[in-house]
């Protein structure tokens, strides 16, 4: 017996050299269970870039478009085009970016992108830091991280950006937050995101990373669903930038999330608690947004 | 169908009858006048071709890069900054293997900020992997960019068809503009080599390690050799239909010479009559018009200068720490030959300042009184 | 390339585009530990003394698969709906899901399996080995002697039941009332046994002299007759008290009607609050007389608490010491006791005459249920020798041919599933016995031991199921409970307190199948695999394959993250050391 929901069919291969654990691997197969055969993915410099496949290899069964690090937003802009002047107006393009290639070197063209209202779904699966060449930091990286750009007494000492709200702020038609401990969740947005055609629809999914987090590799799927739980990645979807729908509560301290992840063990009980009132803080701007719940 | 147009305007009605179907850029003087004119033709549908407007030129070498990974015929077109800022992407262009056709107008790089002719912009790319073709006049940007259509999708690699800023892009010329059923004998519908296809999906720009990386560079090269024969049999087909034909390179009263001068661009004009005055001077001079500088001509370059007594190259450019690019080129390209010319290296013209006849006159003197050259490159009028 | 260019052969373009999948890559070489499903035992299965597979019957059940949820109960126990009514329930005290809100309640879900395989709606098959020639005495149709026909059968023996009552059923039939336990309930689950080719004589008692003549037509014989003769108190009037399981016997017959009055019982255990309940529902207003404290009574305590709720007054640390007539009533005398400070190993506490202080309590009768005994010395299991194996519920003597001796006669714990169990164990040693001889059986038994037992499974004896389970019991710490959200436990409907005086009707509903769908729900299914299919969804590296209803972990691929592990919400699997 399957799972209700969760469409069995899977559009990756075996084989493929992501870390053991790796929430990125687990990210893309969930998507591409909703995004189907009728999907290109356009991947930029990242974990994905090295996961897709070594010359000769692909990982994937849909075709891949890798191209250079800034460039997802602007890539899968032309492909658009370029399928649209050929008359296939059913294949979906699917930017598949890490945060490096979202949030910092990659965000001018997402924005402009968006701006554009350009027609593709842009997936970026977030693992808080250059995961790929070394874990540095980004600013996905959340306060309070120790990365080998934010070593010792620097850890980083500025809050993640908020890239969903960001691109609400474009009114992007659709944006959403996903994690690969929510499987049923983020295969409907992606499906949902895939029949939305039109316009840009935008998905950060929270792809937990071991080695980079230093956390057992069995616990990837479990550290992931206790960011939820404790409101530090909120589940919830934003409709042309202003129709905020919540889909889950979480109740957890953020200790409990972070006390169990190498990358925060340097931290005192102060910062605990520092850190505690600005995920507070963050969830109830978020909940003054909030004119839907959908969840628990 | 002859009419006067601006050499911007050249580059889109190729663009146009070429049947570009997608195209994006990002506006930067002085290549403004030719996206304007190919947004326009978008929006009233005189060109079935969606144009995206970017946000800066690296965005629109990707879009474009995109779309011809897309299966179709695209364009772009920037200047100096634009094109300093696309540089990686120039790289990805040629190493992808896509067809694609770029105008470049020549102008100078900040800072200071400088919107006028200067041709270390273009120069600075020459190791990108892309073919590079120096227009002199409008009718040769026009027939340039539609030949570069051809050239590009004949041997998988990009062209940028440069013109100087200003002289060229802003200037009004006669140019006979063929109709659309005869370009579209010489430039039949896009048929791509490189696509992504569901029906057998497949991932480009995989990582490709040292065992297997040279031999994809190499087959870059193989295919820049394979341009010259290409282009000589597409000027051949073009001549056939438009009785126009320039060559990677056009040798103006070289064979008797013993200074050769070798211009670019809209300098190439200017020699023109320099020449003609020097020669009925009793002066043996010739001059030699570089078209194609990606790939370098390097057999015509030491067939038809290697007979001089000296060359003297006029750069409107310059590698700084080394010499003028051309004038590099050049002795790199004729050292290998047995018995060859001494290169003289002139700087004229950076940023906009104008090269009339009496610079050109004056850079041949030089050449002729000098025995050999004191510098690799003479910075010719500077001011104090 | 374009027609023009046809001239020319196509220009070699070698660039970094795939022609090959990943699948070349047999990441399998990175791994240093491996999973592997490893189903493991269920805290309720190894608590429950005939050591159903309860995680298993309530997956099935919750997936609609009542059939097949059924013939897993009578894979280990023919009696569910009996044991859905009367069994003290140590699964339920075990359950895991405890921890998080309440156990489930397997207790009312096993009665509504029992109670569908009653009516008939349900098609079983219940396999049975082929005939072996072999025939088995079986002395008592209670529930020791029904369940070893029952498991013998299975087993291909042809067994003959001999019962001194008119009905078979023993304690079931008469003993327990019939509010808890109804005798048409009763009659299925005998039928259901019956129709697997059993002869149950009833109206035969059996003596010492039909045992020696049985000898000679039967290979083997089981004595499960139960404990015949109650005990005395041993004190001065005590004739003037009357039997109390006699008098459920005759309430069972249907020979006594209404009483009222007032009544004493004395005792602790179940007897005792069942002739207290059974009188209260004639109208009598009833003291339970108990020596020790009501925490100490062997009672199901949840049997005591619904006597009080109904009316019965229990008086605690009081002992008899004389019953006195006093006109058409009856005196007794009760000395207070005390908590002695020192305590037995047991936990029960010692009691000891509290001074001289004693009481009397006037009432129009007395019953006594303090206990009971064998009723003829040849039904007294023979202690250990070399001839005689003692089990946990049963002792097996070699005098010829075997003879085993099960129930209340040997088990320390006098309920209906221990009874159960006894002749399960009874079963399978004879069967050993015959097989491999006597000094095998403990080692082959201990191979069937559900946990660390006492409990047997007969699904492991005949190979049937349950054969790799691990024997570590699943903790509550290593379920995931991620994937388990609070909710109530299912409440049967309730008779209230008033309607239950006023008639022997069953006290509670059975559950509807929709109570059932939502309370198997919150079974944890603890150590079994129930087709979640996580493991196989979270993969990261598509290396859990399903082929039918086979999961297999493709070694080829697995790097031994660990993920399926944790994410099995039930602990059916594990890690181990990559060889």
């Amino acid at each position: 017996m399957t799972q209700l929901n969760i469409p069995d069919e899977d559009y990756m291969y075996p084989g493929h050299v992501g870390c053991p654990g790796c929430g990125a691997a687990i990210a893309m197969k969930f998507a591409l269970k909703a995004m189907g055969a009728r999907t290109i993915v356009v991947i930029p410099a990242c974990c994905w870039g090295v996961m897709a496949g070594q010359y000769p290899q692909s990982s994937l069964k849909v075709p891949i478009l890798q191209t250079a690090f800034a460039t997802a937003g602007a890539t899968a802009s032309g492909l658009r085009a370029a399928l649209d002047m050929q008359g296939d107006t059913e294949t979906t393009v699917m930017a598949w970016a890490g945060d490096g290639g979202t949030f910092d070197i990659g965000i001018q063209a997402l924005s402009g992108a968006v701006e554009r209202n350009e027609d593709f779904v842009y997936a970026c699966y977030d693992n808080e830091a250059y995961m790929n060449t070394g874990v540095q930091r980004s600013s996905a990286t959340p306060f309070g991280t120790r990365t080998t750009t934010t070593p010792g007494e620097g850890w980083k000492k500025s809050r993640k950006k908020n890239m969903v709200e960001i691109l609400a702020a474009h009114r992007i038609p659709y944006a959403a937050t996903a994690s690969i401990a929510f499987p049923e969740d983020m295969i409907r947005k992606f499906d949902k995101a895939r029949q939305m055609k039109g316009g840009t629809r935008f998905l950060h999914v929270f792809a937990s990373c071991p080695t980079g987090w230093r956390v057992p590799s069995e616990l990837s799927v479990k550290i992931a669903r206790l960011a939820v739980q404790t409101n530090i990645f909120p589940l919830y979807e934003v409709e042309n930038g202003v129709n905020y729908t919540l889909n889950y509560r979480g109740d957890r301290p953020a200790a409990d999330y972070m006390k169990v992840q190498g990358r925060f063990k340097h931290l005192s009980d102060a910062d605990f608690l520092k850190i505690q009132q600005m995920v507070d803080e963050d969830w109830q701007l978020l909940l003054r947004k909030v004119t839907h719940f959908s969840g628990n | 169908m002859r009419t006067v147009l601006e050499g911007s305007h050249a580059v889109s009605e190729a663009v146009r009858l070429a049947r570009v179907q997608v195209m994006s850029a990002y506006p930067i003087t002085p290549q403004t006048h030719i996206v304007e004119a190919l947004s326009e033709y978008c929006a009233a549908g005189t060109m079935d071709a969606r144009f995206i407007c970017v946000e800066s030129e690296h965005s629109a070498m990707a879009a474009v890069i995109g779309a011809s990974s897309g299966g179709v015929r695209t364009f772009t077109a920037t200047s100096s900054q634009g094109l300093a800022l696309m540089h990686e992407l120039l790289h990805w262009a040629s190493a992808a293997r896509l067809p694609i056709v770029m105008a470049e107008v020549n102008r100078a790089l900040a800072p200071g900020w400088n919107i006028w002719m200067d041709q270390t912009d273009s120069l600075a790319q020459r190791d990108t992997g892309w073919i590079q073709l120096y227009c002199e006049d409008g009718q040769e940007v026009f027939d340039t960019t539609l030949q570069a259509f051809r050239l590009a999708e004949s041997v998988n690699l990009p062209v940028m068809v440069v013109l100087d800023a200003f002289f060229l892009s802003h200037t009004f010329e006669p140019v006979d503009v063929p109709d659309q059923e005869t370009v579209d004998r010489f430039l039949p519908a896009f048929s791509p080599r490189i696509s992504l296809d569901l029906s057998n999906p497949c991932a480009f720009g995989q990582m490709a390690g040292p065992a297997v990386y040279m031999e994809m560079r190499h087959d870059i090269q193989k295919a820049m050799q394979q341009v010259p024969a290409r282009f000589e049999h597409i000027e051949t087909e073009y001549a056939a239909l438009f009785n126009r034909r320039y060559g990677p390179v056009e040798p103006v009263r070289c064979d008797d010479a013993e200074i050769i001068m070798v211009v670019t661009g809209t300098a190439a004009s200017t020699c023109r009559q320099v020449i003609s005055e020097l020669r009925r001077q009793g002066e043996k001079v010739g001059m030699l018009k570089l078209r194609m500088f990606r790939p370098f001509p390097t057999d015509l370059i030491r067939r038809i200068l290697g007979p001089a007594r000296k060359v003297a190259v006029v750069d409107r450019n310059f590698s700084f720490g080394a010499s003028g690019i051309f004038a590099q080129e050049i002795r790199a390209a004729l050292c290998n030959r047995d018995g060859h010319p001494p290169v003289f290296g002139y700087i004229a013209g950076l940023g906009g300042r104008d090269v009339p006849p009496e610079t050109l006159a004056q850079i041949y003197r030089m050449a002729k009184d000098s025995d050999g050259p004191e510098q690799e490159s003479v910075w010719v009028g500077l001011r104090d | 390339m374009t027609k023009a260019n046809e001239s020319f052969q196509e220009v070699s373009i070698h660039i970094s585009r795939s022609s090959m999948t990943t699948e070349v890559n047999k990441t399998g070489s990175w791994r240093f530990v491996r999973p592997k499903y490893d189903e493991k035992t269920a805290p309720c299965s190894a608590a429950c003394p005939a050591g159903e597979d309860i995680a298993r019957i309530e997956m099935l059940a919750g997936q609609g698969l009542f059939e097949a949820a059924v013939e897993t109960v009578l894979l280990e126990n023919p009696f569910p709906a009996v044991c859905g009514r009367v069994c003290f329930h140590p699964c339920e005290n075990a359950c895991n899901r405890a921890g998080l809100d309440a156990p489930v309640a397997i207790h009312s879900l096993e009665r509504f399996l029992g109670d569908g395989a009653a009516g008939g709606g349900l098609r079983l098959s219940l396999d049975k080995l082929p005939d072996n020639g072999k025939k088995v005495c079986i002395v008592g149709s209670g529930p020791a002697g029904l369940a070893a026909a029952y498991f013998l059968t299975r087993l291909g023996y042809l067994c003959d039941v001999f019962e001194a009552g008119t009905e078979p059923g023993g304690l079931l039939r008469w003993g327990i009332p019939e509010y808890r336990l109804p005798a048409s309930v009763l009659k299925h689950d005998i039928d259901r046994i019956e129709n697997l080719g059993i002869n149950i004589h009833c109206n035969t008692p059996v003596t010492r002299r039909f045992l020696k003549d049985a000898k000679q037509r039967y290979d083997a014989v089981f004595i499960g007759c139960g404990h015949g003769r109650s005990l005395q108190m041993g004190i001065a009037g005590e004739e003037l008290a009357s039997d109390g399981l006699g008098f459920l016997y005759h309430l069972r017959r249907g020979q006594i009607s209404a009483a009222g009055g007032t009544a004493a019982v004395i005792g602790g255990g179940n007897a005792a609050v069942d002739v207290a309940r059974s009188l209260v529902r004639l109208g009598t207003t009833v003291v339970l007389a108990y020596r020790r404290r009501r925490q100490d009574m062997p009672a199901f305590q949840s049997e005591v608490a619904m006597a009080v709720e109904e009316g019965v007054e229990i008086m605690e640390l009081v002992a008899p010491v004389r019953i006195e007539a006093d006109g058409g009533e009856s005196v007794l005398t009760l000395q207070k006791m005390k908590v002695s400070p020192a305590q037995t190993g047991g936990g029960r506490a010692r009691v000891v005459p509290d001074g001289e202080t004693t009481r009397g309590l006037k009432v129009d009768r007395i019953f006594t249920a303090i206990g009971a005994e064998a009723l003829e010395p040849w039904q007294l299991p023979p202690a250990e020798n070399s001839q005689t194996l003692r089990m946990s519920h049963c002792t097996l003597t070699i005098k010829e041919q075997p003879m085993v001796f099960g129930g209340d006669l040997t088990n320390r714990l006098k309920s209906v599933t221990d009874a159960i169990a006894s002749g399960k164990q009874a079963a399978m040693a004879l069967d050993i016995f015959f097989k491999s001889g006597l000094e095998v059986i403990q080692e082959r038994l201990s191979a069937c031991l559900v946990g660390k037992g006492p409990a047997l499974s007969m699904a492991r004896y005949l190979g049937v199921g349950r054969t790799t389970r691990n024997s570590h019991i699943v903790l509550y710490d290593e379920i995931n409970r991620d994937y388990f959200l609070p909710a109530a436990r299912a409440a049967a409907t309730r008779l209230d307190v008033d309607k239950r005086m006023q008639s022997v009707a069953q006290i509670e509903q059975t559950l509807t199948s929709t109570q059932v769908l939502e309370e198997t729900g919150r079974c944890f299914n603890c150590g079994i695999c129930n087709d979640c299919d996580n493991c196989r969804l979270f993969c990261p590296e598509i290396a859990v394959t399903l082929t039918g209803t086979r999961r297999q972990v493709n070694l080829d691929y697995c790097k031994g993250c660990g993920i399926c592990v944790v994410e099995c919400p039930r602990n059916a699997m594990a890690l181990e050391e990559e060889p």
